[in-house]
């Protein structure tokens, strides 16, 4: 497979974790709400 | 119903997706294989991550003080009794899959395991796989989606769908709404593929069933389409009118003659050497369930590798596909029991049924091939759907067990549809728990086209690849989801703390 498309798949999975993990410890905050 | 943007454009994602596959069967299947061969070589690590993490954090929730909160208010008692719960729990979650693969799939390992381990080790290791694929992580897949919809459907309030864990626990906004959006259109994608696929093998198991009962062959198509029709004759009553409890009495009954099924199997084929596999089946899984739910066989050949990916990672996708659907329904029928119950209860005992069923099925295939020496490998490898047919032949009253096995098949197959028709129709109508005649019966219309698509599709490889292509956004869905229950539960606890 080609290494940029591997790379750029791979990127994409890290920063969904990531976000995971920064959700899950993100406070709470009533404001996020319309 | 037109004024609803997600049905509409669920179904017509599904509905293009279906027009595709009739005009150009093998052009659908061909761009599925590769979208899906380039996600499952890049994203194989996290494919695995992911069911691991999920197993996991089910067994940490239920030992964890959290496995006490219950799933309503903390005075609500369970609906159902345990033993139609766990009944309930098996017709949902088994369906015609079992009865499909009982012997094909540890014997499909086995041809390939026997090359690398020759063919004594070969039998317990295909064993083994097939038990990983249809064991606990698969049912920790659907336990914590059902977990996340039941806990915020009946211990806080929120509509049965997909997007409300999001929603309250993030606030409803721009970017929430969005994604919640986003996730209800994509859990409706996965249910209505999957259940496709779903479809075909089950009419392709019950034409290879009545080829088997009444002696026919070569009936190609057309028997094929007839069973079909007649399926699709068969949900439209039960769409139309209000058959809760009579779905139940179905899948029950499925149950039941499957249970029977495989106790006569066990009891009239070589018991003590069954019941050996059994056993050091059961001791294999425990040994192993874990360490093996991380392995990626990156190290291996390319032959390997490929069957890694159209075999483990496209059962684990395919659990995925299934967990919106399977998850709603064992949410609902989970009202009142805690979370420690729900988890216990929904993961280890339908495990511990699989392990029996393939230790009986893939038993009997073993015992064909390393004791008597029959021909069972080329029926696997020329007609997959009819090997569990050619194990009953072997056995008396075959007329009989082949009979019941189409009967069950075909009664998973309605209930299925029926119960997959009613959860779309729910979901794309913002969780009305009664949707309109008309709604379920589009649903039941597509499933029917994307059944219709798969069979002609007429091979298996080509069914799983777009089941797995439909299944893939909901690995990162599931996730999130149970970020969502890690921190409601947190909270919980917080404001009890207070």
């Amino acid at each position: 497979m080609n290494n940029i498309l591997d790379t750029f798949m791979n990127i994409e999975v890290f920063a969904f974790i990531g976000l995971l993990i920064w959700l899950y410890f993100k406070p709470i905050n009533p404001d996020d709400s319309d | 119903m037109f004024k609803n943007p997600l049905l509409i454009i669920a179904l017509a994602i599904t509905g293009v997706v279906a027009l595709w596959g009739i005009i150009d069967t093998q052009g659908l299947a061909a761009f599925a294989a590769r979208l899906v061969g380039i996600q499952f070589t890049s994203r194989a690590w996290f494919i695995m991550l992911t069911v691991s993490f999920l197993l996991i954090v089910s067994i940490w929730l239920a030992l964890s003080p959290y496995g006490a909160i219950k799933l309503g208010k903390d005075d609500d008692e369970p609906e159902f009794s345990t033993l139609s719960w766990i009944a309930m729990l098996f017709s949902a979650g088994m369906g015609v899959g079992l009865l499909y693969w009982g012997t094909a799939e540890p014997l499909t390992h086995y041809l390939l395991a026997k090359e690398y381990e020759g063919a004594r080790g070969a039998a317990s290791t295909a064993l083994f796989i097939t038990n990983f694929h249809w064991g606990l992580h698969a049912w920790a897949i659907y336990a914590l989606t059902g977990l996340v919809i039941a806990y915020f459907s009946f211990r806080l309030g929120c509509p049965s769908l997909v997007s409300s864990p999001i929603l309250r626990v993030f606030g409803s906004n721009k970017i929430t709404r969005s994604v919640g959006w986003f996730s209800d259109l994509m859990a409706i994608v996965a249910i209505a593929i999957g259940l496709g696929g779903s479809v075909a093998m089950g009419v392709f198991q019950v034409k290879e069933g009545v080829d088997a009962l009444f002696g026919l062959q070569d009936t190609g198509m057309g028997l094929t389409m007839g069973i079909f029709i007649v399926l699709c004759l068969s949900f439209i009553l039960p769409l139309t009118v209000d058959l809760s409890k009579g779905m139940a009495l179905l899948s029950n009954t499925a149950m039941i003659v499957a249970g029977s099924l495989v106790l006569y199997l066990l009891l009239v084929g070589p018991t003590y050497y069954l019941m050996g596999g059994i056993v050091q089946g059961f001791g294999e899984y425990l040994g192993s369930v874990l360490v093996h739910g991380f392995r990626t066989y990156t190290f291996m050949d390319d032959r390997v590798n490929s069957w890694f990916q159209s075999w483990t990672l496209t059962y684990m996708v395919w659990w995925l596909a299934w967990a919106p659907f399977v998850g709603v329904f064992i949410a609902r029928i989970s009202k009142g029991r805690t979370i420690r119950e729900f988890l216990g209860g929904v993961i280890l005992i339908p495990t511990a049924f699989s392990i029996i069923w393939f230790g009986v099925f893939g038993g009997i295939g073993f015992f064909d091939i390393l004791k008597i020496d029959s021909p069972i490998l080329e029926v696997v490898q020329n007609n997959l759907s009819g090997v569990t047919f050619y194990v009953l032949k072997q056995f008396p009253l075959s007329f009989l067990t082949i009979a019941a096995t189409v009967f069950a098949a075909f009664l998973f197959l309605v209930t299925s549809v029926v119960s997959a028709a009613f959860v779309l129709g729910m979901f794309s109508t913002g969780g009305d728990l009664n949707p309109s005649t008309r709604v379920k019966l589009s649903w039941g219309l597509v499933l029917g086209a994307l059944g219709l698509v798969m069979i002609l599709s007429g091979s298996i490889d080509a069914i799983k690849s777009i089941i797995a292509l439909g299944a893939l956004p909901f690995v990162f869905i599931v996730l999130l989801l149970v970020v969502c229950l890690l921190k409601a539960l947190k909270l919980e606890k917080a404001s009890v703390h207070e």
